[in-house]
């Protein structure tokens, strides 16, 4: 599971769900957008990241409602054909949102779709990643959410290093925190 | 809690922009309203958020600058939750109600405020750590001594912990004899040929002095040669 410090888990908990209230709370009029003093009344319908919604759910003070990229139609969409579907948009954390979301819904196909999706998309999302040049971006980063680029960076990275194994290439580098543009010095 | 309302008010009356307004004027309705792009920023935990995506989204390894603004403004949210927390609270306890078992509206504003705040520190937490792991990463690619535009980055705290964490690794490596930050791939040879970057002037290399001229090539022990590359003063030669 996740760490504490995982930046990009916290990160997927801050993706917005919406939320229905089932009971009123005082002094949190900023979640509520249409009230008018303070406080959230019972039955309000609000949007909430998700760390929020995750435990008022689990202290029953809220219902979630799945977000609209788990709906049916993007779900017909997925099964026509998962390696078109332009996920980032929808959420970049789709998957870490989905994984989260599984034990606060009663939707009991999420799991299984989000391993569908993922399986669908793995192998295209890797032949890619192996193939593509490695100093441009190609088009298909644009449609993969945050946890799909990181797995393209990594087959990326394994390919990169497997070259400059078999060219017997240099192997000891500039540290990668002094940048990569070398500045023009020594030059009167 | 009046003057607390007050203040809130005021806040929104000055932070509304014209485009805010002409947005709420139309969508006047319960629950049919959505944020307004300032009251999205005010969103609890929004801007720990910020801080911890600006660490995610850096790909390309470069340290940046210590976000002092941003990380003061998290800790003054912070703050405020913990008195709204208080406030909640103490009102609970004057109308003799018990915190633990009641579960009435203010409980439930306290709870919210309580879990901001546990989410907020869990982002500052993660952004120092974060940091702090790459600030050790600092220490075994660049040294001991690191140069200005880096130094710059670091913050008082990561400094004193880069000064501290480099003491402890270098009495360390006295205290076996061996520097473990060189040979971090395993050598082929023990000399290397390498192309010097910028003119070094006398640098003192296997117990003899050398001048290092641009762009001019050398043959020299491997572990001397390493954490220069790493530097970036040199440059591994294949050729």
């Amino acid at each position: 599971m996740s760490s504490y410090y995982d930046l990009e888990d916290l990160l997927a908990e801050e993706e917005p769900v919406s939320v229905l209230f089932r009971v009123a709370a005082d002094g949190v009029g900023i979640l509520d957008p249409s009230s008018e003093d303070n406080n959230v009344e019972q039955g309000a319908k609000v949007d909430l990241p998700l760390w929020l919604a995750q435990d008022l759910f689990q202290r029953q003070a809220a219902f979630i409602n799945l977000p609209s990229y788990f709906n049916q139609r993007v779900r017909k969409e997925m099964q026509a054909d998962p390696g078109c579907v332009d996920i980032r948009s929808r959420c970049p954390y789709f998957y870490g949102v989905g994984c989260k979301l599984v034990p606060l819904t009663n939707d009991a196909t999420l799991g299984s779709f989000l391993l569908y999706t993922l399986r669908g998309r793995y192998k295209d999302i890797l032949c890619k990643s192996h193939s593509a040049a490695v100093s441009s971006t190609p088009k298909v980063m644009q449609i993969l959410s945050r946890e799909e680029t990181i797995l393209f960076q990594a087959g990326r990275e394994s390919m990169t290093a497997f070259k400059k194994w078999r060219m017997e290439g240099t192997r000891m580098e500039r540290a990668a925190v002094l940048g990569k543009k070398r500045k023009p010095q020594g030059e009167l | 809690m009046p003057l607390e309302a007050v203040i809130t008010n005021c806040y929104i009356l000055v932070s509304v922009s014209p485009l805010d307004v002409l947005r709420t004027d139309h969508t006047f309705g319960k629950h049919t309203r959505t944020r307004t792009q300032t009251e999205e920023e005010r969103m609890f935990g929004r801007r720990a958020a910020q801080l911890c995506s600006e660490l995610a989204q850096n790909d390309d390894d470069r340290l940046r600058r210590f976000d002092n603004d941003l990380f003061d403004q998290v800790i003054e949210e912070a703050n405020e939750h913990y008195h709204q927390l208080e406030t909640r609270m103490v009102k609970m306890q004057q109308e003799g109600l018990d915190i633990e078992t009641t579960q009435n509206r203010d409980y439930f504003g306290a709870l919210i405020h309580h879990l901001s705040l546990v989410r907020n520190k869990r982002c500052l937490m993660s952004y120092v750590y974060n940091r702090s792991q790459s600030v050790q990463r600092l220490r075994w690619q660049l040294g001991a001594v690191l140069p200005a535009d880096l130094q710059e980055k670091l913050n008082f705290s990561e400094k004193e912990f880069f000064k501290n964490y480099s003491d402890l690794l270098g009495s360390y490596m006295t205290s076996i004899d061996l520097d473990l930050t060189v040979d971090t791939t395993p050598p082929k040879d023990p000399y290397i040929q390498v192309r010097v970057m910028d003119d070094l002037g006398e640098v003192l290399l296997d117990d003899q002095s050398t001048t290092l001229l641009r762009n001019s090539i050398h043959l020299m022990k491997r572990t001397e040669a390493e954490s220069l590359i790493s530097q970036g003063l040199l440059e591994e030669f294949t050729g």
